[in-house]
């Protein structure tokens, strides 16, 4: 079934051009004090922005052979991944890390010139908690569920799931549910969109779907569209372009993107944007952002809006690089 | 992935186009802002030279006190302060035994590195634990003098390192680093003090987590931080008893401020199974608990039914009466025979009926309706809804439709759900 996003005004429209335009400029503003301060996020970064330009049909727009050198130059002895240079190796990082190298169709010069996909996987799964289950962010920091399905990710595409226990960490996210059907941080925790989203993409990794109350977190789902289209991330909240991925994304899990109004998502998304800069924001006319701008493109191309590569839901990456890794 | 540092929330767009004279402000911040981090970054490329010594740890602890000022999101240079302050730490006497690692008493991530938190093998691999090195022949009491010492100094540098956290939170009050950094101090008082001391300190902690929650009711690193330190206070390693009593006064609290705080209530419907296991609640403790549950909500409801919290909080309810034995022994009144759940359940439907006399326009209160008699008809026996029952129905869905037609496909599957389930036709 083909979207209608006929009731969207003409003269809101994908900026594709300026799109391209906003993520390509991102590595040249050495001479802005925010460039420096967010070093911290430099490898998320490039997979936010590949992911953006992957989606946009414009995967060449940066430099493949740059980027594969910078992902290299991020990793450590032990086979994680820091977020930049001269940056301790962490879960979030070495997960980017991964997309990326997976995105460029390049885990050969993993095993080339880095440490090896194993290495990888061994740093990954040393972050288990296998009393639990769930895992921790790096050695000091503390468990989260979105560091269980960092995991999750990164050692699925690496084809290492193996190496960790997977059954405790579904018995850890099996704990995180509540009963509006939404699922915590942690066990006790409130539901929250991020935590929904991490928590049912790592059960459809895992293969354990069943354990999804999928009519009560439909619900609860669908309820975070509010006036205006976009989606928020808990009740009596906000709207936000980033909790509209994960929100929407989760629904396309359960097979219930259709319990929320599909067009009026995408013309918040899309009236979001900087058109003429580029970029876009968490609500309209907010500062633009390469995260937000990341998810809105996502959430654009899992509803079905014209012009835009299709996006896998669980990885947030584009669908060819999905089927090629695992061969469907 | 989720994270969200870095990214740009609720601020306006404005012109990106600098002035030269902001340029050059930004230009100089940028080179500050790197010797610093240069001065850092050299200092630490060598592990064993960077924490050799107390003099070389302070000073790339004192880098790291300027370095986190201008950028808490930093989390290499919060990792960075750990190291250092592991060395700077005098070895206590907790740690001088040889437990300082114990896992018990140790809510870290221990389990999965040896390494954790450990001043005796902390990865410079130099460490401060000549302040061990004492010889028999010295008396007990100057032990005890040291002893006494030694918990002052490491009192006085863990009650620092919290303060010096403050400023930085109240300016990124959602920074996920900052958090980790406290909690990990916090960790370092029940390894290295005497349990009245890091039980000072954890409570100390939980006001904080009040006054957070004071600003910003609904912040969601708050609540869960309120929660960990609560189990920390609770847990033996801190000589603790439990405060669930005190916690499910404190959602009454919240909530008696504001109605619609759903965190509150999400709180109060997680304490609840343990307040009333502890209470040593008997069935009809248990029921008029959850009878005075119910008054509440219908208070509440009835000022505020377009409120999503309430309604949450009311399927919460619901749930205690539809969850039957065996897997309900979580739930308010467990033992609940089948015919008062049904009297309930049918108590409900007209209270909330009564709901559409002042509000006929709100769609949360045809969902409750139409929830309410299916629950009925599961209840008895999975019987079909009877014909003045199914009119109802046909009315109530009618009515969210048109109230929301947003969720126009989820109306759709579920009329089509009524169909094939209940029998009854659109
Ligand atoms: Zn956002």
């Amino acid at each position: 079934m083909s979207e209608d996003f006929s009731d969207i005004p003409e003269e809101l429209y994908l900026a594709t051009e300026a799109h391209v335009k906003y993520i390509q400029s991102l590595d040249t503003r050495k001479d802005e004090y925010d460039y420096w301060l967010t070093e911290h996020l430099r490898l998320n970064g490039l997979y936010w922005g590949l992911t953006a330009l992957h989606l946009l049909g414009h995967p060449d727009a940066l430099p493949r052979a740059d980027a594969i050198d910078f992902v290299l130059s991020c990793q450590h002895e032990n086979g994680g991944f820091g977020a930049a240079p001269g940056h301790d190796a962490h879960m979030l990082s070495t997960v980017s890390a991964v997309q990326i190298l997976a995105m460029l169709d390049a885990f050969d010069e993993l095993e080339k010139r880095g440490k090896g996909k194993e290495q990888v996987g061994k740093y990954i799964a040393s972050l288990q908690n296998r009393q639990t289950g769930t895992f921790a962010g790096d050695e000091w920091g503390e468990e989260d569920t979105r560091f269980l399905y960092g995991a999750f990710n990164a050692l699925s595409l690496l084809g290492l799931l193996h190496l960790v226990d997977v059954d405790k960490a579904v018995e850890h996210i099996a704990a995180c549910a509540n009963f509006d059907g939404g699922y915590g941080v942690s066990p006790g925790a409130e539901s929250h969109a991020g935590q929904i989203f991490t928590c049912v993409a790592a059960l459809t990794i895992a293969g354990r779907q069943d354990l999804i109350d999928k009519e009560r977190l439909g619900r609860w789902l669908s309820e975070r569209q509010i006036a205006g289209g976009g989606l928020n991330g808990r009740p009596e909240k906000k709207e936000d372009v980033c909790y509209s991925w994960w929100v929407l994304s989760s629904l396309e899990m359960i097979g219930k993107t259709h319990w929320i109004n599909k067009s009026q998502l995408a013309a918040f998304i899309l009236r979001c944007q900087d058109m003429e800069k580029g970029g876009i924001s968490d609500r309209p006319g907010n500062m633009v952002d390469v995260w937000h701008t990341v998810f809105g493109i996502a959430g654009l191309s899992l509803l079905k809006y014209p012009g835009l590569q299709p996006v896998n839901e669980v990885y947030c990456m584009p669908k060819s690089t999905i089927s090629r890794i695992f061969g469907r | 992935m989720a994270n969200q540092g870095g990214s740009q929330h609720g601020i306006a767009r404005t012109s990106r186009v600098r002035t030269e004279a902001q340029r050059q402000r930004d230009l100089e911040r940028i080179a500050s802002y790197r010797v610093l981090e240069d001065d850092l970054r050299a200092r630490v490329k060598n592990p064993r030279t960077a924490y050799a010594d107390r003099a070389s740890a302070q000073h790339v602890f004192d880098l790291t006190t300027r370095l986190l000022r201008l950028n808490p999101e930093y989390y290499t240079v919060w990792n960075i302060r750990r190291r250092a302050l592991l060395v700077l730490l005098p070895a206590g006497p907790k740690a001088r035994r040889g437990d300082c690692c114990d896992r018990s008493s140790c809510s870290c991530l221990g389990e999965t590195q040896p390494s954790h938190g450990c001043p005796k093998a902390g990865r410079s691999g130099t460490t401060a634990d000549d302040a061990g090195d004492h010889t028999s022949e010295e008396n007990d009491e100057e032990k005890k003098q040291d002893d006494e010492e030694t918990e002052k100094q490491t009192r006085t540098m863990l009650q620092t390192e919290l303060e010096f956290t403050i400023p930085l939170l109240i300016e990124s009050p959602k920074c996920y680093w900052i958090w980790s950094y406290r909690l990990w101090i916090l960790r370092q008082s029940i390894s290295r003090l005497p349990v009245p001391v890091a039980r000072g300190i954890w409570q100390a902690e939980l006001a904080l987590a009040s006054k957070m929650l004071t600003k910003d009711r609904r912040n969601f690193h708050a609540w869960g931080y309120r929660r960990h330190v609560v189990a920390q206070l609770e847990s033996d390693a801190l000589g603790g008893g439990s405060m669930v009593e005190a916690e499910f006064q404190y959602t009454e609290d919240k909530i008696r401020a504001d109605l619609s705080n759903f965190s509150a209530w999400h709180s109060r419907s997680k304490l609840i199974p343990r307040l009333l296991e502890e209470r040593g609640a008997d069935e009809k403790a248990r029921r008029e608990f959850f009878e005075a549950e119910l008054d509440k909500i219908h208070n509440a409801l009835n000022v505020g039914p377009e409120d999503q919290s309430l309604w949450y909080y009311h399927q919460y309810l619901m749930l205690n009466l539809t969850t039957l034995p065996p897997n309900n022994e979580h739930t308010i009144t467990p033992t609940l025979p089948i015919e008062d759940r049904i009297a309930f359940l049918r108590n409900e439907l007209a209270e909330i009926r009564d709901l559409l006399e002042d509000y006929d326009n709100v769609k949360l209160i045809y969902e409750a309706l139409i929830d309410l008699t299916l629950d009925l008809c599961r209840l008895e026996g999975k019987r079909k809804p009877d014909e003045e029952e199914k009119e109802n129905l046909r009315e109530w869905l009618g009515k969210m439709k048109e109230l929301d037609p947003m969720r126009m496909g989820r109306w759709r599957d579920f009329e089509e759900g009524l169909r094939r389930e209940w029998g009854v036709e659109a």
